[in-house]
């Protein structure tokens, strides 16, 4: 019953959707690293507005769920005149999503910093933002580092919902595919095989990244 | 009070500002909205198509491309309207909502002509009669006419004409089928058919005709169809910028039939000719 055939002759396809999958992912997860580091600091800053933007932000890209935030996102906002590609609106929403994970995580990073760290940078004449981009988020991203390789692996595997606005991934290809063909089994299984894969690599990344950035080294 | 009222005044300012953003891009969104979508893709070269490629023999993936008949019939119209026609893949209950969205000039699928649909889209000159059968296991001797399902399970896909055609069927049975499954998409009723957990599945003839052609020892069509006469059109909107790209491609469907380019079509993908009417006014379901 078990057919190796369809899984040879489908193998390259897959793989080259898959590209689609790690770059959709990956992109979104820089993007969203940088919205998350704003936000995290709009959401420790003195600032009252600041902490509201944040706190709202996080609260609506943590609470709707991912797929109706990318209907939203391609079938709601054109009616406001705002109508992106597909790949755009892909990209968008999963960087504002992870961006409200990432903020969080960070935040926990933020508050481990020494409070006398910052208070010494302060004093050598670093201006506010020298410190953001100097101090704490290199030692935030220190602390947090599996937690930010973890909320990645997430990514990729919410990258499969993407295909609801039109975007061929790895998911989508498979099923269609899989209809086609009528061998879901197989296919599903190498797709399966393949995310493992993407997210085997990223994990290893992290791990390298972590021994490489150890704090001791960083003293 | 002092903080408490400031703070009111930051976030009306907000508001404000994003009222006035919203009241903007509605205005900008009403200009864009009245260009013409043929003389827009004219220009453009290339006409956008929504569809979903899991709609064999309509649309489906071979060797990871799109194949079938849209793509055939899209190409004609592409040559006769001088532009390139890019086809864009989205799950069926997406397709509608883009469209109206403006993600695309129109829909593809094709899609069964129903009142209710006629009501909210503009449909295209027919290009096949799709009238609802009844699939079944090859060798399944206990289904030999449509009503042999009442009693047994069954199923078809949901947000479908098709499946509406089912459930109406349905009730003229005694009994009626014991369950009538709605499945995301027609492949996993077919598969649910080759697995046994399904006895039928309700589709329309050509799909299930194309199915039992390329899988003729799993699946097997039930003749006669039991569903009310309807045909499969392709999609655009009742808008008055659509009106000329609608017109124009209901004229090169129309030729398509009188110079036989849809006959040969639809015999190299449903195995058989179909007669269909240049245009639908009025839907029997």
């Amino acid at each position: 019953m078990f057919n190796t055939e369809i899984i040879v002759k489908s193998l390259p396809m897959l793989l080259q959707a898959s590209v689609w999958t790690v770059i959709y992912s990956l992109t979104s997860v820089a993007i969203g690293f940088c919205i998350g580091t704003l936000m995290c600091a709009a959401g420790l800053s003195a600032s009252r507005l600041g902490r509201a933007v944040s706190a709202f932000y996080v609260s609506f890209f943590r609470g709707v769920p991912l797929l109706v935030q990318l209907l939203i996102s391609y079938y709601c906002l054109p009616l406001i005149g705002v109508n992106v590609p597909s790949s755009v609106a892909a990209v968008g929403t999963l960087a504002l999503c992870t961006g409200a994970y990432i903020a969080e995580i960070l935040r926990g990073g933020f508050l481990g910093i020494p409070p006398g760290l910052i208070e010494a940078a302060r004093m050598v004449g670093l201006s506010r933002a020298q410190i953001l981009t100097r101090i704490e988020v290199p030692l935030a991203v220190r602390f947090t580092l599996p937690s930010l390789v973890n909320e990645t692996t997430m990514m990729v595997k919410a990258s499969s919902l993407i295909s609801v606005v039109g975007v061929l991934e790895l998911t989508r290809l498979a099923q269609n595919i899989a209809t086609s063909t009528f061998q879901p089994l197989e296919i599903y299984l190498t797709a399966g095989a393949i995310y493992f894969v993407i997210n085997g690599a990223i994990t290893l990344a992290g791990e390298f990244a972590e021994s490489r950035f150890r704090m001791e080294k960083a003293r | 009070m002092i903080q408490l009222s400031r703070r009111s005044s930051a976030v009306i300012r907000a508001a404000r500002f994003a009222a006035l953003g919203v009241v903007a891009s509605m205005a900008f969104a009403g200009l864009a909205r009245a260009e013409d979508v043929l003389a827009k893709a004219k220009a453009k070269g290339e006409l956008t198509v929504g569809t979903e490629l899991q709609f064999a023999p309509f649309d489906f993936v071979e060797d990871g491309k799109q194949a079938g008949m849209n793509k055939e019939i899209f190409a004609e119209i592409g040559k006769e309207l001088g532009v390139k026609v890019t086809f864009l893949d989205l799950p069926w209950p997406s397709v509608l909502p883009g469209l109206e969205a403006g993600k695309f000039d129109m829909v593809a699928g094709p899609a069964t002509i129903t009142k209710a649909r006629m009501e909210r889209y503009r449909f295209s000159s027919p290009i096949a009669n799709a009238t609802v059968a009844i699939l079944k296991k090859k060798g399944d001797t206990s289904i030999t006419k449509p009503e042999d399902i009442a009693g047994k399970k069954v199923g078809s896909a949901k947000a479908t004409a098709q499946l509406a055609q089912l459930q109406d069927f349905a009730k003229t049975l005694n009994p009626p089928p014991s369950a009538i499954q709605e499945y995301v998409d027609f492949s996993q009723s077919y598969a649910d058919l080759g697995a046994g957990r399904i006895v039928a599945v309700a589709n329309s003839l050509p799909n299930i005709a194309y199915l039992a052609k390329t899988k003729p020892d799993v699946f097997e069509v039930v003749q006669p169809p039991f569903g009310k006469p309807v045909y499969f059109g392709f999609i655009g909107t009742k808008a008055e910028d659509s009106k000329s790209l609608m017109d124009a491609v209901d004229a090169i469907i129309i030729k398509m039939k009188h110079d036989g380019r849809l006959a040969a079509l639809q015999k190299k993908w449903f195995g058989t000719e179909m007669e269909t009417p240049d245009q639908v006014t009025e839907a029997s379901f």
